[in-house]
């Protein structure tokens, strides 16, 4: 950060920080933790990191195959808490229109020619949505996955600094 | 990032290192003004130089005022009568770039009226075809047709049929991109092999993501504790404060103010400096 007195407002900084502001004060005012039973702070430690997850994916919109990914997961997987008998099809449903789009791009298992298939397969397990990318498009992905990262740990960390003085 | 690699692979006349032999070409057309016409937005190369020439003018490697003069003599010799716009490598160091243009002109000459420069990368793939390029082997005329041609330079030895030609291409984007993920991931150091440096990048990912859930485990604590201490008075003025200095911040935020809340509130953030 060159000069943090000024932001720009449409940067992806300050989308991630509005939405993921509203999603905690959202979190917050939702249920009040009466008991300190680990289930209940294991629950919103998973829907805060949920509210993270879906703040970046937003604030990216569907640019890029990774954030297009992770905003499915996190849909379908609301749905299938939501109601379990609709999630379980519609999930089937678009896990195979994935597996479809994704034979038509690229072959998933596929000896590159490079060389680094491990490597590669490892990478493709950490990026959302990695296994439909061939090399070149997962090292393009990697690297917006990776500003977006540490621009959500910038902020959540301003954050936690500000919630616990 | 891509588009840019692309392109520069679809420029028309790769075979020339455009840049330093522009200026001997300005140079020489303003030498020769009359005769030759350069035209910088669309390169129309054609020359009319019998085959022989070409020997002549390559085989002995004179300084460049000579070979100049050379094509100015033969064009003007020529019988065509169309402007002749030569083009000529002016460098001829290079044995694969001489070898080349010689390709050029062989394969455009005798191709008076067309100026498409896919005849030049026909002339290109079908020569790099021929695997060795000799002198010899390249004296044979080739039929022009215009196809599809994959602007790669092909280097001299190397193998290039299609599929190579796609695979080098291929390569050198993903070479391409590993170097800015270079730049980006701190830790990669430049002699580290491909490899390496994916092992880098793929601890690297993971280190932030674990960092991520460490901090939203440190906003669920911060939160439960707020939460739970909330019977205290001081305590309860003390959330409602953080609450809405928390929503006044983001309220400014969204207004674009930031510099004021920014400086209020994230004071604690210079500790950290930049990440």
């Amino acid at each position: 950060m060159n000069n943090p007195h000024h932001l720009n407002p449409t940067s992806l900084k300050s989308r991630f920080t509005t939405r993921f502001l509203r999603a905690l004060t959202k979190i917050r005012a939702q249920k009040p933790i009466s008991s300190s039973s680990p289930t209940e702070i294991f629950r919103r430690y998973r829907r805060i990191k949920a509210a993270a997850d879906k703040s970046m994916a937003y604030s990216v919109r569907s640019r890029r195959i990774w954030s297009r990914a992770m905003l499915w997961k996190l849909r379908s997987r609301s749905y299938r808490r939501q109601d379990p008998c609709s999630g379980r099809r519609s999930g089937k449903t678009n896990q195979a229109i994935m597996k479809k789009s994704s034979n038509e791009n690229t072959t998933t298992r596929r000896e590159d020619g490079v060389g680094f298939v491990e490597e590669a397969d490892e990478l493709r397990q950490l990026v959302p949505g990695g296994e439909t990318m061939n090399l070149c498009n997962l090292l393009d992905e990697t690297a917006h996955y990776i500003k977006c990262l540490t621009t959500q740990v910038q902020v959540m960390k301003k954050i936690a600094d500000f919630y616990s003085f | 990032m891509a588009d840019f690699s692309e392109q520069s692979y679809r420029q028309p006349f790769p075979f020339l290192d455009i840049d330093p032999t522009m200026e001997s070409l300005t140079q020489f057309a303003e030498l020769n003004p009359q005769s030759f016409i350069l035209d910088n937005s669309a390169f129309n190369f054609q020359t009319f130089f019998p085959l022989s020439i070409n020997d002549s003018l390559f085989s002995n490697q004179a300084s460049q005022g000579e070979t100049m003069s050379g094509f100015i003599h033969n064009s003007n010799q020529s019988s065509v009568s169309a402007q002749p716009i030569f083009s000529a490598k002016t460098e001829v160091e290079e044995i694969s770039n001489k070898r080349k243009a010689l390709d050029i002109l062989e394969s455009s000459s005798g191709n008076s009226s067309s100026s498409s420069p896919q005849v030049s990368e026909t002339g290109i793939k079908r020569r790099n075809n021929s695997g060795r390029g000799k002198r010899a082997k390249s004296n044979e005329k080739e039929m022009e047709k215009p196809k599809e041609v994959v602007h790669v330079r092909a280097r001299r030895g190397q193998a290039t049929d299609s599929h190579s030609l796609a695979e080098r291409v291929r390569r050198g984007k993903i070479n391409e991109r590993l170097r800015c993920l270079q730049d980006i991931v701190p830790g990669c150091y430049k002699t580290m092999g491909m490899a390496l440096m994916l092992d880098e990048i793929i601890n690297y990912v993971q280190s932030l993501q674990n960092q991520v859930e460490f901090l939203s485990m440190k906003l669920t604590a911060a939160s439960t504790y707020y939460d739970f201490n909330s019977e205290s008075d001081a305590m309860e003025r003390m959330q409602r404060g953080k609450a809405e200095e928390a929503k006044e911040l983001e309220r400014l935020m969204r207004e674009g103010y930031v510099g004021i809340g920014g400086v209020a509130c994230f004071h604690s953030s210079s500790t950290y400096g930049p990440l």
